[in-house]
């Protein structure tokens, strides 16, 4: 290698080392994978488009987005857990206590702010409780997050008596019938919310210490990185995102259960995978994370339109992750 | 090394996690004692023994996945379609001596798909056996259409019926099982290599262990003591559904780690997976006779295996000034 290769201008045709420019890409997920899944879906897109009238109508699109904000506010959250290393098996749990702990307040007729308030705080004390136990505490998240997954659905059972809340007064379901320009405004609070976590990952502190404590908490930590802070802060937030969610679950089914949030626990560690995040953690993008979880719900919506059998739609989503994921691996294999 | 797998270091640390666990299954028996007295029943120590059986077969064949450094999410799915196969064939008339093989082949098989995912294709376990767990159940509720097999076949109720007082054949099965797995880990090179794979890779290949055997080792004895488990499985509940055991790999995956299984891994022991079995089993059934309600039994597993991560967690970094080396799982 010559040394010319190893300085190449940038777009202010000044030379930078190489190495600078990769410390630079330390922030942006390098892979090729998000890339792979948008095309794969563009293709089925297409096709499904071609075979079935209803797929590019607008009724589709918004019966899709409510489902699709849901799991995306997880899916978010879960992108900073795992950016930091670790990962969330609680989430669907913690969405449960938030929803069950809104029945609770619907059930003794508190007004409605106190309502939403209630759910998320639940939801953030859930996260904190991961966050002390794994940040400060130091505990494997995987761990932890299997035991409070366990804890938790446990105390959303116990508090609601097994039993699933109805009678939310309308200014709670509000949510699920409001909508801007044919837009539903699920889906525009989901778009607020990734761009606010756009924000946070790249342009504040607090994110770029996710990243740096996701590739090295040893070296973080010597650099001086507040790492329990910062890994306490993600689970707070991934929780704070789970009662988000969990308010929206309420308003779209009008009823709270404790196993409401069962499936998006899986659902979000697929959706961020899929967008190429490595699992081990270090890297994150806000855009790979929304293609991840909108080519779950584009691929699973059109093969309900094609008349795909329900398991098997399952299973095809499930083999969509295995593709996308091998493919983006052999892509960067290649290229290395 | 940091697995001497002999009793010659017991008490020098390798088994100290062990200690710990039956300090703790020490103190819920002294409770249980004078709480429920009828716990220690011959009866219900049987019943015990019974409800042990599969998930003890189960979580051995995990905690080769954890020992390899890997996980398996996908456990639960195999379990179940291994059950709904056996029953479904059997109920067709096929006799007990093709079911039973045809069962465990299946098991394997599904292992195999998750090992070569892993190895060849070099998918992250947890993201591979997601994927698979998620495609194993959707087939398996494409064929069965979600129905429920509700009867099953003579020979297989009669593999789940107790006798030697109380004690059915998953016990014994279970202890076989057991003592072969001490034998293939302990003694054998191939069961030794998954403890130096599960350390470090890299290292391991240095000296000689291939990167691709220890993972399909791993794998394919999960899926193979899954389907043997399976065989209990059916045999106990008398029928399946293409739902069953949803969420079973959670409960094995923390009776693994209960039992002190590292899950970067690489350390982890049988003796501290029975342990785990055990405790987690004896805290169900002490709820059950206290008449305590099943929400009440959820919370208190979950405070135990959070409790056991802080125990095995404590004394990795006992003495450590150093931050956790590894954060990442």
């Amino acid at each position: 290698m010559n040394s010319s290769s190893l300085a190449t201008p940038d777009r202010f045709g000044n030379s930078t080392p190489r190495f600078n420019k990769r410390m630079m890409g330390l922030r942006q997920s390098g892979s090729l994978q998000p890339g792979v899944v948008m095309l794969l879906v563009l293709f089925f897109c297409i096709y499904a488009g071609y075979r079935s009238g209803d797929f590019w109508s607008a009724l589709n699109w918004q019966l899709l987005a409510q489902p699709l904000a849901e799991a995306g506010l997880v899916s978010l959250g879960m992108m900073f857990v795992i950016a930091s290393g670790g990962i969330d098996l609680s989430a669907g749990a913690i969405i449960g206590v938030a929803a069950v702990t809104g029945g609770i307040a619907a059930h003794h007729h508190l007004p409605v702010p106190a309502i939403e308030a209630a759910t998320l705080a639940a939801g953030l004390l859930c996260g904190a409780f991961n966050g002390i136990l794994i940040g400060v505490f130091r505990l494997s998240s995987i761990l932890v997050t299997l035991g409070s997954m366990i804890l938790f659905s446990g105390i959303a059972l116990a508090i609601s008596d097994g039993n699933s809340f109805a009678g939310f007064p309308d200014g709670v379901l509000w949510w699920n019938d409001a909508a801007l320009l044919g837009i539903p405004l699920e889906f525009l609070l989901f778009l607020a919310t990734a761009a606010v976590a756009a924000v946070l990952l790249r342009y504040t502190l607090w994110g770029h210490y996710v990243i740096a404590v996701g590739s090295n908490r040893v070296a973080a930590r010597y650099s001086g990185y507040p790492v329990a802070l910062t890994v306490f802060g993600v689970y707070t937030f991934e929780g704070l995102l789970c009662g988000m969610t969990g308010i929206l679950l309420v308003a779209r089914l009008a009823s709270a259960r404790a196993d409401m949030g069962q499936g998006l626990m899986l659902m979000a560690i697929a959706a961020v995978v899929l967008g190429g995040a490595p699992i081990a953690g270090g890297s994150a993008s806000v855009m790979a994370t929304l293609a991840g979880v909108a080519a779950f719900y584009i691929v699973q919506d059109g093969l309900l339109l094609l008349d795909v059998p329900p398991f098997v739609q399952h299973a095809l989503t499930s083999v969509l992750l295995l593709v996308a994921v091998a493919v983006g691996n052999l892509l960067q294999g290649n290229r290395r | 090394m940091k697995s001497p797998g002999s009793l010659a270091r017991f008490g020098e640390g390798f088994y100290r996690h062990e200690m710990k666990l039956a300090a703790l299954l020490l103190l819920l028996g002294i409770a249980l004692a004078v709480a429920a007295p009828r716990f220690f029943s011959p009866a219900n120590l049987a019943l015990l023994a019974r409800s042990m059986g599969v998930l003890l077969m189960v979580s051995v064949g995990m905690l080769n996945v954890i020992l390899s450094g890997g996980i398996d999410v996908s456990a639960g799915a195999i379990l179940a379609v291994v059950s709904v196969v056996l029953v479904r064939l059997g109920n067709h008339g096929l006799p007990a001596s093709t079911v039973l093989p045809l069962g465990l082949l299946t098991g394997a098989a599904l292992g195999a798909v998750n090992a070569a995912l892993i190895a060849e294709l070099r998918i992250p376990p947890i993201v591979a056996t997601l994927g698979t767990a998620g495609l194993f159940r959707g087939l398996l509720l494409e064929w069965t259409q979600g129905e429920w097999e509700s009867s099953i076949p003579a020979w297989l109720n009669a593999v789940g019926s107790p006798r030697w007082g109380g004690l059915d054949a998953s016990v014994l099965a279970a202890a076989l099982l057991m003592l072969a797995s001490a034998c293939i880990l302990h003694r054998t090179q191939i069961g030794r290599s998954l403890f130096r794979f599960g350390d470090s890779p890299v290292a391991a290949a240095r000296t000689g262990v291939s990167p691709r055997q220890p993972v399909y080792l791993a794998y394919v004895s999960l899926g193979i003591l899954t389907s043997i488990g399976a065989v209990f499985y059916a045999a106990q509940l008398g029928a399946v559904q293409g739902n069953a055991a949803n969420g079973y790999e959670l409960t094995v995956i923390a009776a693994v780690v209960l039992g002190g299984a590292d899950i970067l891994g690489g350390r982890g022991s049988l003796l501290g997976t029975f342990l785990g079995v055990l405790l987690l089993c004896s805290l169900e059934q002490a709820l059950v006779l206290l008449h305590v309600a099943t929400f009440w039994q959820n919370i208190a597993t979950g405070a135990v295996v959070l409790l056991g991560v802080i125990l095995s967690t404590a004394e990795r970094l006992h003495g450590k000034l150093l931050p956790q080396q590894s954060p990442s799982a």
